[in-house]
């Protein structure tokens, strides 16, 4: 019993319980410390900078002090912190070669935090995926899509791949696909295009909107008139002046042609006539397609 | 069924609104339903053509028509209601963009005024203490787009009327302000003026003794190197309007009237 004590005794006035004191208060400091100055940090940078340095503000410094800290709890307890250091960069070799897919996107992920081809809340079309950039984290960024889904998609595809970023610039255009009817008047048709155009206050005045005639079509003229919006009001914009390019034309009396076929036969008569006899009696017919 | 019409009087004062009833204000081309509940406070309008608008006057009448009958409705519900609504004209929340009706050109040294008509937005607030409850454009400009490309640059209203040489040529509209632009060109060479930037929120409204809205001179001042413009803005009604009192402060104070901005940014 009085050896149990004495060991007891000899323990908690020993360096040792002094040192694993010291790191938990350092880990506790680092901790308190760490969060204190990110949400400063956070409060101060957050009228000036936008979301993306924002975070990246945060989460540097949060793990910055954090790890400071821990570093000085790992020496107080005798660590030789030039051994860990060797053994981390052995280490890291080891990992880098076992772990190649995470280390090509942590590296595509810092490549991307100082390219910075979009930021948080940036809304950007990676592949088949559309959504709103929630963060850009070291291995991978997250998305919410239109539909409420999150997606996951690791930086290394995003720095192999085409990424659009929708929301980059503060206005966007808007690409109307317009068919009329062969019998038009092309210069009636544009003035109508125009005066829509005009008449709709979302549709930005400058830059002007584009009229591109693409050719002629199976069965229309095809035209591709171009319209700029906020990028806040594309969607409004697009979804309008469709409604009002119908309306207009209607009053207007020109023609959206929907594909169509015209079979000519030699004789009117024929067909009904022929379906009546046997089939070898069948006149021969003309199967032609028209533009018209 | 009262009815109101008007060119002298103002549309903006206050009125009052008995509870279950409503007023209809037409004022230009919008048409503008305000109706008191004992609980709320609904707010209704839609805006015509100009072809089927009278653009010169306004007229204010009771009303038993319901939010339904309108393109954009609110509610804003109050704890109670005292019938008192208050209306106020103010300038537009973004730069306006104005053109002469043929550009033309201003020779080195030479400086002229322009008359620039913007639309006004109205305020609506109600009670003793004037509380906001929205503020709407009677007549809703297109946007526009005023930068050398399209990645720089402000998003800015488009006026759809041109500027005059001569003030009398502008239509006196009561919902319009008018504000006389003094352009300088102190480079050597030539400016074109094709269209103009007029820094709207930062103007204070004035009225003069016929009810007509005003804005102080502004003036814009193409510096000696060119690649600079200097704007201007007088803390003094213009000479036009006499006996002009401020309606409203501007929506964004300067510290001073002088501001140095790009050349591109005032002339685009």
């Amino acid at each position: 019993m009085m050896e149990l004590w004495n060991e007891l005794l000899t323990f908690f006035s020993s360096e040792k319980l002094l040192g694993i004191t010291r790191m938990i208060l350092l880990l506790l400091i680092g901790y308190a410390l760490a969060k204190l100055v990110s949400s400063s940090l956070v409060k101060m940078m957050s009228k000036r900078s936008d979301l993306h340095q924002v975070m990246l503000v945060k989460r540097g410094s949060y793990y910055l002090i954090l790890s400071i800290f821990a570093i000085s709890a790992l020496h107080q307890l005798g660590f030789d912190l030039s051994v860990l250091l060797g053994a981390a960069g052995i280490l890291s070799v080891a990992l880098g070669f076992a772990s190649q897919t995470s280390a090509s996107n942590l590296i595509s992920g810092l490549f991307l935090m100082a390219e910075r081809p979009f930021s948080v809340g940036d809304v950007i079309r990676a592949g088949t995926t559309t959504g709103e950039v929630l963060s850009i984290d070291l291995l991978s960024v997250k998305l919410r899509t239109f539909d409420n889904l999150f997606v996951r998609i690791p930086n290394e595809t995003l720095i192999k791949s085409d990424v659009t970023t929708l929301t980059r610039f503060p206005i966007r255009r808007i690409d109307l696909l317009i068919r009329v009817s062969f019998k038009e008047n092309l210069k009636r048709v544009r003035k109508v295009l125009d005066a829509v155009a005009d008449n709709n206050p979302l549709c930005l005045e400058e830059p002007k909107p584009v009229y591109i005639f693409k050719g002629f079509g199976e069965s229309s003229m095809d035209i591709q008139y171009c319209v700029w919006a906020k990028k806040e009001n594309y969607l409004d914009l697009k979804n309008q002046i469709y409604e009002d390019i119908m309306h207009a034309f209607e009053e207007a009396e020109i023609e959206i042609p929907y594909p169509h076929r015209t079979f000519y036969t030699e004789n009117p008569f024929s067909v009904p006539f022929a379906a009546k006899q046997a089939p070898e009696g069948l006149e021969k017919t003309n199967n032609t397609e028209t533009n018209d | 069924m009262t009815k109101k019409n008007s060119t002298s009087a103002s549309w903006w004062n206050q009125s009052h609104i008995e509870q279950h009833h409503g007023k209809l204000w037409r004022i230009g081309t919008l048409s503008l339903l305000v109706r008191c509940l004992p609980n709320e406070w609904q707010i209704a309008y839609s805006r015509k053509n100009e072809s089927e608008s009278d653009l010169f006057k306004w007229n204010v009448s009771d009303s038993d028509q319901t939010p339904e009958n309108f393109k954009e409705q609110a509610r804003y519900v109050f704890h109670e209601t005292s019938g008192l609504v208050s209306f106020s004209p103010l300038l537009a929340d973004r730069p306006m963009i104005c053109r002469p009706r043929t550009p033309f050109n201003l020779t080195a040294g030479e400086e002229i005024t322009l008359y620039v008509s913007t639309p006004l937005w109205l305020e609506i607030s109600v009670g003793k203490t004037q509380k906001k409850l929205t503020e709407i454009p009677i007549h809703r400009p297109s946007d526009t787009w005023f930068g050398p490309t399209t990645r720089e640059g402000e998003l800015c209203y488009a006026s759809n009327t041109a500027a005059r040489l001569i003030l009398e040529e502008l239509p006196q509209r009561p919902h319009r302000a008018v504000t006389p632009v003094l352009i300088r060109n102190l480079a050597d060479s030539v400016l074109s003026i094709e269209r103009l930037n007029v820094p709207a929120p930062l103007l204070p409204l004035v009225q003069d003794a016929d009810g007509q809205m005003w804005t102080p001179k502004v003036t814009l001042t193409r510096e000696k190197d060119g690649d600079m413009a200097g704007l201007k803005i007088d803390t003094k009604a213009p000479k036009e309007a006499s006996e002009a009192k401020v309606l409203r402060k501007p929506r964004i104070k300067t510290s001073s009237g002088a501001l140095i901005r790009a050349f591109n940014a005032v002339f685009g």
